[in-house]
């Protein structure tokens, strides 16, 4: 489908531009932050010299210009700089925590529509109803509060209180699962490995819905109202004047065309999550992206910063485009207009 | 005589509204031959829309709509039917056309996707080929040139006059015995109007379908309807055949209404002064156009 295709391109090339614009202010703004990364990194005990040594080699001494250069050279071969927390590559840290919160955010998504949407259209077409009322009610509720109450709350609920869940981690102490990719569902049903599949889902269930509760919930009532006022178009008359089914009507002629508007904003909700998660995490002791961005940046570990905060907008611009790839794919008007959208 | 395709009697119709009862049809009676074309008109707000979506059982469905009176459809009381069998009429025996075809065709589905829908109302078990086939033939008889590429268009990709052409197709698809066409294509320009309206009118006559027509367009009445009733506020004030109502309009929001000049932009007859005093005058009926007479 060639408006997909420009779509494509055209959010791509978009999406360059805005991490280009990320790079340059949050390379300005880590290196702004009060502190000599540098002497942070030895210690109080280092010596002026050694000290010198390695604002020398960390190029602290050339202009903003010259280092954002070095940067994006280095970025070129995909190379991130050391993290001077962890004395390793930034991008393998990343490789090593960015899965496990990918992970979560994946799963909470997954939540966030395959409850979310569900519930939105019963209560549309039972609006008016106590079905519509009862989900209302709960998911305002949801929405409510944010994610980490959510966290906290669960965790009492069903770790302590009822220890039906685990309180931390991905997988229980001495499972002695080895992580292939990092993503602990994939790696271990890639492996065969059934328990531990079923332990890390163990893990992830209760992190994974406190970070999706706000979600699912606004996916419903963000669902609900568009679905309603879709309810009211002519062609919702047109289809109950020719006798087609309420759950026909409901799942599919009222459901499609006010799923155009909703998209939109529950790809945002998505994308949220990303940030989100931090909190969630650090409730669930979560070895994710997180603990690593908080340390660094405390640190003033300036590679790490700036390679965590790039990481973490082109996840954000990739939701982004797969959400406009689906918007056009549901939305007719997009796909087949000639002139680009 | 056969029974007439659709008789109604007394029917009474309120809203239950957080502000109270509003009343909106005072019992009116109306019957539609077999074969018939009967027009309904009035102004907007008169009670015209409600009284089709209540042949249709629509309204019954809705929680705050208080409905009496009697519906009787090919000498079938509706209201003893079960609801079930009563909803399987809706899209078979009758059908519908609205005022603006493009707004009343899914955006987001092609045209055949909601057409195979219609012709499964009548034949559950339809498949995809002969559906195409069904769908094919009915555009073919509203002179459309290119079904197969209609079929597979939306509708924000048609003209309205091609969007109304199709739902004439679809209303008209299951060879219904009672067309309500609710101001058929008042938001299309004039001529198309006049246009589509025509190839509706030689169709229900091929077909033998009887047809409610409303409109408030006394023009297009005169020339499409055998028989008018006027409606004022929800009550029938006159009645009579075309001709009749015509050439001697009785009661006094009739002639109200045909002295009134029609806009040109496809309204109808708006703008008549609010509440004459003979406005509410009771029912007359045409020599020979009572229910009484006609249904004897
Ligand atoms: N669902 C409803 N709730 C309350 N009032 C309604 C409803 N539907 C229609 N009405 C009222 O009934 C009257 C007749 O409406 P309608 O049949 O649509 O008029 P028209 O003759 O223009 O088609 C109007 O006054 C309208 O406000
Ligand atoms: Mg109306």
């Amino acid at each position: 489908m060639p408006a997909i295709v420009r779509i494509l391109a055209r959010r791509l090339a978009t999406s360059l531009v805005v991490l280009i614009g990320v790079s340059i202010l949050i390379f300005a703004i880590a290196r702004i932050i009060p502190g000599d990364p540098a002497r942070i990194a030895l210690g109080p005990n280092a010596t002026a010299d050694a000290v010198a040594v390695l604002r020398d080699k960390l190029h602290l001494n050339d202009s903003i210009i010259a280092q954002y250069g070095y940067f994006i050279a280095d970025l070129f071969h995909g190379d991130l700089g050391i993290s001077l927390y962890t004395n390793r590559a930034v991008t393998r840290d990343i490789a090593d925590f960015l899965p496990a919160t990918l992970e979560l955010v994946f799963v909470s998504g997954l939540m966030m529509v395959m409850l979310g949407i569900p519930l939105g259209v019963l209560s549309a077409r039972y609006r008016g109803t106590w079905i519509d009322h009862t989900i209302r009610l709960v998911t305002l509720l949801g929405v409510s509060a944010p994610g980490f109450v959510w966290a906290v709350i669960l965790m009492l609920v069903f770790a302590y209180f009822v220890p039906i869940f685990p309180v931390a981690g991905r997988l229980s102490d001495g499972s002695g699962f080895q992580p292939i990719t990092g993503f602990l569902l994939f790696d271990t049903l890639i492996s065969g490995n059934i328990r531990a599949f079923g332990d890390a889902l163990w893990h992830l269930i209760l992190p994974a819905f406190a970070l999706a509760l706000s979600g699912i919930g606004q996916a419903a009532r963000l669902v609900r109202s568009n679905m309603v006022e879709t309810y009211n178009k002519p062609y919702i008359e047109m289809v109950e004047a020719y006798g087609f089914s309420a759950r026909r009507i409901a799942n599919r002629y009222a459901f499609r065309p006010s799923l155009i508007p909703s998209l939109t904003i529950i790809g945002l909700d998505f994308a949220a999550m990303l940030g989100n998660a931090f909190l969630v995490e650090s409730v669930y002791a979560w070895p994710g992206l997180s603990k690593y961005g908080v340390a660094v940046i405390l640190r003033k570990d300036l590679n790490a910063i700036v390679g965590t905060v790039l990481i973490i907008s082109a996840m954000f611009l990739i939701v982004n485009i797969i959400v406009d790839l689906l918007v056009s794919v549901v939305n007719p008007r997009i796909r087949l207009s000639e002139r680009p959208a | 005589m056969t029974a007439p395709t659709l008789k109604i009697e007394n029917l009474k119709l309120g809203f239950k509204l957080w502000s109270g009862m509003i009343e909106v049809l005072h019992g009116i009676s109306l019957h539609i031959g077999k074969g018939e074309r009967v027009a309904l008109v009035g102004e907007s707000g008169s009670g015209k829309s409600v009284t089709a979506r209540i042949v249709l059982g629509m309204l019954q469905e809705m929680s705050s709509a208080r409905i009496s009176g009697g519906l009787t459809f090919e000498g079938i009381d509706l209201d003893k039917l079960k609801p079930r069998d009563r909803h399987h009429l809706r899209g078979t025996r009758m059908s519908m056309i609205f005022q603006d075809p493009t707004s009343s065709l899914n955006p987001v589905y092609p045209i055949f996707t909601q057409f195979r829908e219609v012709l499964a109302r009548a034949n559950p078990a339809i498949s995809d080929a002969e559906a195409r086939m069904k769908a094919i033939t009915a555009l073919a008889d509203v002179s459309i040139n290119e079904p197969e590429r209609v079929l597979d268009s939306y509708a924000f990709q048609l003209s309205g006059g091609m969007n109304q052409r199709v739902m004439i197709a679809m209303a008209l698809a299951n060879n219904p015995s009672l067309l309500l066409a609710d101001e058929p294509g008042t938001a299309l320009d004039v001529t198309v109007q006049a246009q589509t309206l025509k190839l509706m009118s030689d169709l229900v006559e091929q077909h033998g379908t009887s047809v409610l027509f409303i409109s408030h367009n006394l023009g297009v009445v005169r020339e499409f309807a055998d028989r008018v009733y006027v409606i004022y506020k929800g009550r029938i004030v006159e009645q009579g055949l075309t001709k009749q109502l015509f050439s001697n309009p009785q009661h006094p929001y009739t002639r109200a209404l045909l002295a009134a000049v029609p806009r040109i932009t496809g309204g109808g007859i708006p703008d008549i002064a609010e509440d004459t005093a003979g406005f509410h005058d009771p029912l007359i009926a045409h020599p020979g156009a009572s229910e009484k007479e006609l249904l004897s």
